[in-house]
């Protein structure tokens, strides 16, 4: 703030951020504009024929059974999963906080999963949920229980998801928060020590606070990252059984990849969009805020 | 900077902490030994836990798939996108922290960006790739590292953004006291200071590329051009996936990242006690 | 940090000198880029082209080797722009009217004549009718059949043999025999087919739906899928369904093949000659010698299997379309079609290679699959056939695990259906 009173100060400024700006709007402003055009038209892909449809698209899509259900199964998985991931990645960066033996190993351990490729993730995943020889339902079974449908009970499908995505993404929520935790001033815990904090319950009370822009920005970033689910049911259930894991990315890939309904996939991903953007702007405000 | 805790505590801390390490190594240990089961151990109605004919066949496999040639292919996308994004997001990320431009461009740029990260990739692929057509940059690495930037630098700025925010001022005022030009501020002060912040952007925007497959099937043709993701799909077939070869190239797929972020992690640890004084 | 970015500078700039590529324009010369799949069609097409390339040693390949997904995305969206990046391209026949429709494929009548040559009589009829548009034996030919896959019904002669049952040529006969099996005999379930969502499970149900007399839709236009044969067929097939292993609805073609391979399964009303060539191998199947493979039972129809072939076509953007239909009479050449047959199991497309005694006892079950071929039946001709098969998979699974009766699911899909193709 005190940088922008002196003069001339603006021009470094522009100068710093310019390059960016004039590549994004390169790169995307086209595309964008696109997808909002294309959403207003019905458009048939392979002829090239376009006509106006006015807002046709969103009513379809709204209306369709399937999208609703792919739209409540997409808010399920990325509310539970992005909460589960940020506290648990958050938990995780309390326990590393402090130095200990072998710390470098098990960093390297917690942060493994996010390296792997999607595709072997949920291949693994694949084999330990099998309900015949997965190990999964080997060791449920032998401890006397009912074999459990990880994948092929409509019920547990979308639960078996969110669990492959908190093992694959909470490292994310842990490295994040781990980079803010160590920028904090080591006198503030200094300061606390001598007043004789010491436990987990103290770190908490004096970082947490600290911590809240960064802790919304995981937010935002893991709530849009995880409302694109699409890899895992893909490669998972195909968005089965029944409808129970179709989600609003593999509707839109659908209409979009596999029909070309170019219109109708646009119309869908802007509904999204919308929803998406208004939730994150509890999570922008709150970034925002400070200025 | 450590926290005092007494022995009770110590004992809860190591338990949790070996748990959690067991259940994250659990799956991965399951890569690692399927990797080196023969094709019908990997598919045993019984599943065992140790390959009890270790073999090496499928790593000879994922070699024999050409999977070095497009290691590299991958590599330099990664780091190349990687580069340019943080290159291009922290000095933005600091303008847009440290000045007030007018007409509230930086919600406005800020929000465009989100945008675009949050639109799915299917609909922005087709106008890309007809841009892209144009400009002949289809079928090539360097035109994979241009589309990569849709969701890269949205993705860096955000983060950096987060970083240099919590970052406070007192460190830049007390240098352009001392005369530093703003430049000199940026890449001598801020950039040091926020370095964890920057490592973790990295990583993860390696990660993205890395992982990347829609634009990549869509974008490179020629066989020799392709990047993992396109190779690892080889091994998951109609009529049957090979276990023991995906395995082994997810295995194997890891080891660069790894190397890189713990590389990164040592480079900016040993300057940490000069950083922050 | 200065050291860190001047490395990454040197080490790209040094990268990138060979990464961009080499220019292929050597004069005289033609490379053919081939959109090609995945798996033993890869194999085949790659050993055509490594043999085409040695009689021809001026025409070169890039042979792409993709999932059935990914090869239809990207030359669709390759194809609309019209650059001419793809020679060849192989398209699953039910995509077929999409492609001729919007006018990408080159013309090979106009090519056979230029040559004054005419197609050959060998070609299989309901394979070769698939790469004509409008879908009539006197249709344009826009392409000529590369794979000639057709869906084949396989059962365990054993456990027939031990209960009393002989080969079924009735549907209806059938469900005693799977019931009888999936409660006597230890471990083996009734049948085995692919439950899962969308084309999986709408493959397994169109046999028995067109055997019960079936029609998606009728000649003149209309949607006919709900309606007394279909709703018999969809009965029969709930009722088949219950003597199938826990989570039949999620299976796909691993678990199907792995089931048929290790003997849990007395019948698999849906088996292909792309994964069933190792039966007889010890090696990877526990019922050599046990398992029969033959064309579909009849119900009121006769036995009406379901084809799926790939065509080979050539782009109408494509900038070298003579070398491309040079190449396309090689692949799909009775010579080739037996080689790729023998080396790799890819399902000729040719009456000939079928009578063949050496490849016959390869693949025992070859004269069945050449009268299934013979009495093929082609997937709807429309070019929303995606969009039909979808719906139709869903409404299928959704009365396959119990969310639906079989009346709602096809009062469902008729509905989604008209709305589709109005």
């Amino acid at each position: 703030m005190k940088f922008v009173k002196e003069k001339n100060g603006g021009i470094f400024f522009y100068m710093i951020i310019a390059p960016a700006v004039l590549f994004m709007i390169w790169l995307t402003v086209y595309p964008v504009i696109n997808v909002i055009y294309l959403s207003f038209f019905d458009y048939d892909f392979f002829s090239g024929t376009k006509n106006f449809a006015g807002i046709e698209n969103y009513l379809q899509v709204i209306g369709d059974k399937l999208f609703q259900r792919a739209f409540l199964n997409t808010m399920v998985f990325s509310v539970s999963a992005t909460i589960a991931e940020v506290s648990l990645g958050t938990l995780l960066a309390f326990i590393f906080y402090r130095q200990f033996r072998g710390k470098k190993l098990f960093m390297t351990i917690v942060i493994f999963p996010m390296m792997l490729s999607t595709m072997v993730v949920c291949a693994v995943w694949r084999i330990l949920y099998h309900y015949d020889i997965g190990l999964l339902n080997y060791l449920v079974s032998s401890s006397g229980l009912e074999p459990v449908g990880w994948l092929i009970n409509k019920n547990m499908a979308m639960i078996s998801i969110i669990i492959v995505d908190i093992w694959q993404w909470t490292p994310f929520a842990f490295i994040i928060m781990n980079a803010a935790m160590s920028s904090i001033p080591s006198e503030i815990f200094e300061a606390a020590q001598i007043d004789g904090a010491g436990s987990f319950k103290t770190a908490f009370k004096i970082t947490l606070p600290i911590l809240t822009s960064q802790i919304f920005l995981i937010l935002m970033l893991r709530t849009i990252d995880t409302f694109k689910l699409f890899g895992k049911v893909y490669a998972l259930t195909q968005g089965g059984p029944g409808n129970s894991t179709e989600t609003v990315s593999y509707y839109i890939y659908r209409e979009g990849f596999s029909y070309f309904n170019m219109g109708k996939a646009s119309a869908a991903s802007l509904c999204v969009l919308l929803v998406i953007a208004s939730f994150s702007f509890i999570y922008i405000r709150q970034i925002f805020q400070e200025d | 900077m450590a926290l005092v805790i007494n022995k009770k505590n110590r004992i809860i801390f190591w338990i949790f902490l070996i748990f959690i390490t067991l259940i994250i190594l659990f799956p991965i240990y399951w890569i690692f030994a399927t990797s080196l089961k023969t094709p019908i151990e990997a598919i045993k109605p019984v599943p065992t836990l140790f390959p009890h004919e270790p073999t090496l066949q499928n790593y000879a496999g994922v070699y024999k798939s050409g999977f070095f040639k497009n290691l590299f292919n991958s590599i330099f996308v990664a780091v190349a996108s990687t580069t340019l994004s943080v290159l291009l997001a922290f000095p933005a990320s600091y303008a847009l922290v440290r000045f007030n431009f007018p007409y509230k461009f930086k919600n406005i740029f800020l929000i465009w960006i989100l945008v675009v990260k949050i639109l799915p990739p299917v609909v922005l692929a087709i106008p890309i790739y007809s841009m892209f057509t144009g400009l002949g940059l289809v079928n090539s690495l360097w035109g994979l590292i241009l589309v990569y930037q849709v969701y890269t630098i949205p993705y860096c700025i955000w983060m950096l953004f987060g970083f240099l925010k919590s970052l406070p001022i007192n460190y830049e005022e007390a240098a352009l006291i001392d005369g530093a030009s703003k430049n000199y501020i940026l890449w001598k002060v801020v950039f040091p200071l926020t370095r964890t912040g920057v490592i973790a952007t990295t990583i993860f925007s390696i990660i993205m590329a890395w992982d990347e497959f829609l634009f990549a099937l869509l974008f490179i043709r020629t066989p020799a051009l392709r990047t993992l993701p396109l190779v690892i799909v080889n091994f998951i077939g109609e009529y049957e996936t090979l276990w023991g070869e995906l395995m082994g190239v997810g295995l194997l797929t890891t080891i660069p990242i790894l190397i890189f972020s713990s590389f990164v992690y040592k480079y900016y640890t040993k300057g940490f006690s000069m950083g922050l004084k | 940090m200065k050291k860190l970015i001047v490395f990454t500078m040197v080490f790209l700039t040094a990268f990138s000198l060979f990464a961009g590529g080499k220019s292929e324009k050597e004069t005289g010369n033609v490379m053919l880029t081939i959109a090609g799949r995945d798996g033993a069609y890869g194999d085949s097409m790659q050993m055509a082209a490594d043999a085409y390339h040695e009689k021809h040693p001026e025409v070169t390949f890039e042979v792409l080797k993709l999932s059935g997904g990914s090869l239809y995305e990207k030359t669709v969206i390759d194809l609309k722009s019209k650059t001419g990046t793809y020679d060849i391209i192989l398209i699953d026949d039910p995509n077929a009217p999409q492609y001729q429709q919007a006018k990408w494929l080159a013309d090979l009548d106009v090519l056979y004549s230029e040559e004054g040559k005419k197609v050959d009589a060998d070609f299989i009829k309901p394979a070769l009718k698939t790469c004509r548009f409008p879908y009539k034996d006197d249709g344009t030919l826009y392409g000529l059949p590369f794979a000639g896959n057709v869906e084949l019904f396989a059962y365990r002669t054993d456990l027939f043999e031990k209960y009393g049952f002989s080969e079924p040529v009735k549907w209806s006969e059938l469900l005693k025999a799977v019931k009888t099996i999936d409660e006597k005999e230890n471990g083996v379930n009734g049948v085995v087919f692919r439950g899962s969502k969308g084309n999986p499970i709408v493959t397994g149900f169109l046999p028995i739906f067109w055997a019960f007399g079936g029609k998606i839709i009728d000649d003149s236009g209309n949607v006919t899928i709900n309606s007394k044969a279909g709703l018999d067929a969809l009965n029969y097939f709930l009722e088949l369904s219950k003597y199938a292993p826990e989570g039949v609805a999620m299976y796909q073609s691993a678990q199907v093949k792995d089931a048929v391979y290790a003997g849990t399964a007395a019948v698999a009303p849906e088996v292909w000659p792309g994964w069933i060539g190792d039966l007889e191998n010890p090696e990877k199947s526990s019922v050599v010698g046990k398992v029969k493979v033959i064309k579909h039972p009849g119900e009121i129809e006769k036995s009406s299997p379901m084809i799926g072939i790939w065509i080979a076509a050539i782009p109408e953007a494509s900038k070298n379309k003579k070398a491309a239909f040079d190449f396309l009479q090689f692949l799909t050449s009775y010579d080739m079609q037996v080689e790729m047959a023998d080396k790799f199991g890819n399902p000729p497309t040719r009456q000939k290679p079928y009578t063949l005694s050496s490849l016959q006892t390869k693949s025992p079950w070859y004269p069945a699959q050449l009268d299934a071929l013979n009495n093929g039946v082609a997937r709807t001709r429309s070019t929303d056939w995606k969009q039909i098969e979808d719906k139709l998979g869903s409404a299928l699974q959704f009365a396959l695990i119990g969310d639906l009766t079989a009346e709602e699911a096809l009062i469902q899909v008729e509905k989604e259906i008209k709305t589709i193709i109005k």
